[in-house]
């Protein structure tokens, strides 16, 4: 920290700060938190790090290719020129092909035309996928749970047998694939007893075959690995790790903003009425008493209902309520250093007032501002979170915690766990690390240890 | 003396007080009589009238019914009044209430064929000038206590709605909008005049029902005073007996005039009706222990996971899907004609390839829904010819394209994608998504305003099929009254909103070019041609059957064609779920029921109740339905 010139008292609070492990810790996680959301495209994306395709290379994170690109089968309804590439399937197709031509060709052996027939049929087996480790992003809806099974089905149902078996295999339904190859499924399907309506949904739901648990339902659905909802998804099969993480993004940036726009005109408005006091500090105080009486939760929801407000709105709406806090705290500061001597120093070589309150008087002002920031952030995380919760925050499809609580507490969804322990451990965990962060930040810049007065 | 004169001060400064409280609670003058028909003289029958009636459509009921047997049934709060009109007037006990009394109109329409029939009325006629009828009133029709129901009483109905002792705005509008003079003749025949001509002048003024002149005494008492009193009834069941805050129970009058009657063979098959205060979350519940009959369930997603007891799979509690033919009203996504964005009709068309119902219905409504197509769905108006837009992103873009809206990236240089990368990295990539745009750079973006929460799970997938496809559609929640008012000022672009259909459209209020730019009317899209003003009139005032249900469906052709209505899904049955020994006629429920009270065609039978606590002691599997889903009618045919 050398290039930075800090006086011996600052350093002192810094080297106080990281004695206390608890703060300490609390502010590297967090900080380590926000960097990570800084990086979600590509901790949490349904787009691929990474795709080799016929020897080039693409890096898809931020760009859009369509499904023409890598010549991928599009969804029923759509064509290759209309709709963007589904990577997680491109992933899934392509190892499924690999291990379909490695097959064919330990089957094939010495024959030469049977390998090359396998060569032409598995064109795609030397390319390759890298996907992030959540392959979603927190808008695409999944609905694989549901659709899997259906689209099996029609294709035993047209006598497809190898096709049914590659969309088994190329999904990881292993067991099912298996039944399929050796031709059992007919039997298994006939059998009342494994499947009551003789079809691969009763199969799934009779619970003889229990890699078939949880598939035929619709979202919200638990998480599991193998499609790779570690959290489980909403009631509209959107992955809940992705939401819980652009929602982080999203109220930690809203609160980041809010915060610093707050704090910056509430230490301005707090100083100049310390500083310059009379009348302008009589009238703003005034002022600041009006605005004070104004429930604001209440207002922001009644413009939030009128508006439904973006995101720079809502931290425009909030940040006229958010500066008021700080200016007590800047005012009374700003009162005291006035009086003090360096001051009349300044004020002596002919420094203006500018001068003096931002170079002299506002760095020994700082400790209410630094206390309390972390706790304004709480509040602001808070208030987007209750806004969301209520619907009248940010827009739908925002990812937001609020939102995630809202639908979890929906008398359907009451008792699908997952949907409620992650919004709320995730809130629970974020604010107790900043309450932390701001304890130990009081702590530190508490003048008893070192001012001793005899 | 400064005594006496502070009191005399003090009651000078209550004397004004005082006299003004003393006017304020005078007792308002009493309500005058409301005048009969203006008529000079005694209204009489014109000299060659000509008499209808209809006794040769179907049975409503099953001649199978067996009579007897307590029904056991749920409301879901205690009644606060037992009163038909009046505040509190209206919550579930009302359907019951109003079943055995405001149900029994003059003329009735047939729930299967949509003909007259008669009800109270054996007779009617129709004058020439479409808003005068004459009622030969049936002889038979007594009330609950064996009074005889004459004209008078009909007449007095008409007063009482006008009264304004019965403190009801609704009636009393009714009354006005609708009814010019209701006149007795002779005991058993009345004359009603309606307010203007119209070419159903017996659907609109030939649902008078009566009201018992004998034990009703209007007065500003009237309200309070019977607010728990039974109403005698014109049906066959009165109010026998009441737990307060837990049930009310109807108890059969014996020998009940309309046992003998055609139309209502097979109906009010109970000896008594038990209703049980119980809330709708309970209901299953108490279904399940027996003390319910059956019910009717409500979501999709409770009838398609929580019956998998052994009841169920065991076939003694049976559930049905009864399909029944109501009309739907309009409801989907609207477009704003008005809106600079859709005011290309390629992207309206574009839109509606762009619409996946059979995703949205497969995974978050288990397969349940039928999607609408007609602007008229459920009446004799909806086109049989007009079916949806098919899904299909290429349609799609062939309509795009010729709106002139490509995709933006083939045009991009370095730096554009560098922006795109920071964007990324800066904020959700909900923005950097390769929007489609046209050829003046601007983007393919709208704002859809809607005000049901629950429907937002459903309109973000819309939204996402869309983004697919490069359209980028923004979500607007507001409240309720908002958003109602924003589309009646034609201060949106897309709104999700639905309106409640009657058997008789009034395409008028929503496609007629009057209120094309009026403000505050139901016309939300904007849309006004002479075309379909001219089709307007002749459903309007057309006395041609034919030629009014070939101007409405060419209305529905042009109205797809201009595919400014996105339809959404109806769900046209009953969700009934019964023990084994509730019987129905083999069509379930008539063809035009909305509730389960409209026509009470279902009865008990005794054999089939003891052989179900047989099989319920023994632990044996009844015979379970091929198929839940009843459809005797065939009303699935007409959705897609």
């Amino acid at each position: 920290m050398a290039w930075l010139k800090l006086d011996p008292i600052t350093r002192r609070r810094f080297q106080k700060f990281r004695q206390i492990k608890r703060g300490y810790y609390s502010l590297v996680i967090l900080l380590g938190a926000i960097g990570l959301s800084l990086l979600a495209p590509f901790l949490a994306e349904s787009r691929a790090l990474l795709v080799i395709y016929q020897g080039q290379v693409y890096f898809p994170t931020f760009q859009y290719l369509n499904m023409a690109t890598f010549n991928q089968m599009p969804p029923p309804g759509w064509s290759t020129a209309d709709i963007e590439t589904e990577y997680l399937r491109l992933q899934h197709e392509w190892q499924a092909e690999r291990f379909f031509y490695e097959r064919e060709v330990a089957m094939a052996g010495e024959d030469k035309q049977k390998v090359a027939a396998a060569e032409t049929k598995y064109p795609n087996r030397g390319n390759f996928v890298i996907m992030p480790p959540i392959p979603w992003d927190p808008y695409v809806s999944d609905f694989w749970y549901n659709e899997i099974l259906n689209e099996i089905q029609a294709l035993l149902t047209a006598g497809d047998r190898e096709a049914a078996e590659r969309i088994a295999r190329r999904d990881r339904l292993d067991e099912l694939a298996d039944l399929i190859q050796s031709g059992e499924i007919n039997a298994v399907l006939a059998d009342r007893m494994r499947s009551p309506t003789g079809n691969l949904v009763g199969l799934a739901q009779g619970g003889t075959m229990p890699s078939l648990a949880g598939l035929g339902v619709v979202p919200p659905n638990p998480p599991e690995t193998l499609r790779r909802h570690y959290l489980g998804t909403d009631s509209q099969g959107r992955d809940v790790a992705s939401r819980l993480l652009y929602g982080f993004r999203i109220s930690i940036f809203f609160a980041l903003f809010l915060v610093f726009i707050g704090q910056v005109i509430g230490t301005i408005i707090g100083s100049l009425q310390g500083y310059m006091g009379g009348r302008f500090d009589i009238l703003s105080q005034r002022l600041i008493e009006i605005l004070v009486s104004i429930p604001f939760l209440y207002v922001v929801i009644i413009l939030a209902a009128l508006l439904t407000p973006s995101f720079w709105l809502l931290v425009g709406i909030m940040a006229i309520f958010q500066w008021i806090s700080i200016t007590f705290y800047m005012r009374t500061e700003m009162y005291r250093e006035k009086t003090r001597e360096y001051c009349l120093a300044a004020k002596s070589y002919g420094a203006s007032h500018w001068r003096i309150i931002f170079r002299h008087l506002l760095p020994n002002c700082l400790t209410p501002l630094v206390t309390f920031t972390p706790f304004a952030i709480v509040g602001a995380i808070f208030a987007l979170t209750g806004l969301d919760y209520l619907g009248y925050g940010l827009p739908a499809p925002t990812p937001s915690w609020g939102q995630l609580l809202d639908q979890a507490l929906l008398p359907e969804n009451r008792d699908k766990l997952w949907l409620t322990l992650a919004p709320f451990t995730a809130i629970a965990v974020t604010l107790v690390l900043v309450v932390f962060i701001g304890e130990s930040v009081r702590e530190a810049f508490d003048p008893k240890q070192y001012a001793k007065y005899e | 003396m400064r005594k006496l004169i502070t009191a005399i001060a003090l009651a000078s400064l209550l004397l004004p007080a005082a006299s003004i409280a003393m006017f304020a609670a005078d007792a308002p003058a009493p309500t005058p009589a409301p005048s009969a028909a203006k008529d000079s003289g005694p209204v009489t029958l014109p000299k060659d009238i000509v008499w209808e009636t209809d006794n040769d459509e179907p049975l409503i009921g099953s001649e199978k019914a067996l009579r007897g047997g307590r029904h056991n049934a749920a409301i879901s709060e205690y009644p606060l009044t037992f009163r038909l009109v009046g505040p509190n007037s209206n919550g579930t006990f009302a359907w019951w209430n109003r079943a055995f009394t405001m149900a029994f109109t003059l003329v009735s329409m047939h729930p299967v064929t949509d003909k007259f029939i008669p009800m109270m009325a054996t007779h009617w006629s129709v004058q020439p000038d479409q808003k005068t009828i004459y009622f030969k009133l049936d002889p038979d029709a007594r009330w609950s206590d064996g009074e005889k129901i004459t004209a008078d009483d009909y007449v007095f109905t008409w007063q009482m709605m006008q009264s304004k002792d019965i403190v009801d705005p609704f009636y009393n509008s009714y009354a006005e909008r609708y009814y010019q003079s209701v006149d007795k003749i002779d005991d058993y025949t009345l004359r009603i005049v309606g307010t203007r001509p119209s070419w159903r002048p017996l659907v609109d003024y030939a649902g008078l029902w009566p009201t018992a002149k004998h034990k009703t005494v209007l007065d500003d008492t009237w309200v309070t005073r019977t607010n728990n009193e039974a109403q005698v009834a014109v049906g066959p069941y009165v109010v026998s007996g009441t737990e307060r805050g837990v049930s009310v129970t109807f108890k059969r009058i014996p020998n009940w005039w309309g046992d003998k009657k055609r139309y209502f063979i097979g109906m009010y098959n109970f000896d008594e009706i038990h209703l049980r205060v119980i809330d709708i979350e309970r209901e299953l519940d108490y279904l399940r222990l027996g003390e319910l009959d059956m019910m009717v369930e409500g979501t999709a997603r409770r009838w398609n996971e929580s019956y998998t007891f052994p009841a169920v799979t065991n076939g003694w509690l049976r559930r049905a899907r009864v399909f029944v033919d109501v009309p739907d009203g309009v409801s989907g996504l609207q477009m704003n004609l008005t809106a600079p964005i859709f005011q290309n009709k390629e992207f309206r068309i574009a839109l509606q390839h762009l619409f996946n119902f059979d995703r949205l219905n497969r995974n978050l409504m288990y397969n349940e829904y039928f999607r609408k197509t007609s602007f008229f769905q459920g009446t004799e108006y909806a086109n049989p010819n007009v079916k949806n837009y098919e899904f299909s992103s290429e349609k799609a873009r062939e309509h795009l394209e010729k709106a002139g809206y490509h995709r933006p990236s083939a045009n991009q240089g370095s730096w554009a994608k560098l922006w795109n990368v920071a964007y990324g990295l800066l904020f959700t990539r909900s923005d950097s998504d390769e929007i489609l745009v046209n050829d003046k750079g601007e983007k393919a973006s709208f704002t859809l305003i809607y005000a049901a929460k629950g429907l937002e799970r459903h309109l973000t997938v819309i939204q996402q099929d869309f983004r697919r496809a490069g359209i980028d559609m923004h979500l607007q929640l507001l409240e309720g009254g908002t958003m109602f008012q924003r589309a009646r000022e034609r201060k949106f672009e897309m709104v999700n909103l639905a309106m409640s259909g009657g058997l008789f459209p009034e395409p008028r209020q929503y496609l007629h070019s009057e209120f094309k730019t009026a403000q505050n009317s139901n016309a939300f899209w904007g849309y006004g041609t002479p075309e379909v003003d001219e089709m307007i009139k002749t459903y309007e005032e057309n006395l041609d059957a034919d030629a009014r249900r070939q101007a409405m469906w060419k209305i529905d052709q042009i109205v797809h064609d201009e595919a400014f209505y996105i339809p959404f899904w109806s769900a046209p049955y009953v969700r009934l779920v019964y023990w084994d020994y509730m019987q129905f006629p083999e069509f379930y429920l008539p063809r035009r029921t909305q509730s389960l009270t409209d026509w009470m065609v279902y009865w008990i039978d005794p054999e089939k109740k003891a052989a179900l606590e047989e099989a319920k002691r023994t632990n044996k599997a009844l015979p379970l339905d091929e198929n839940i889903d009843k459809d005797f009618y065939k009303v699935r045919e007409r959705f897609q």
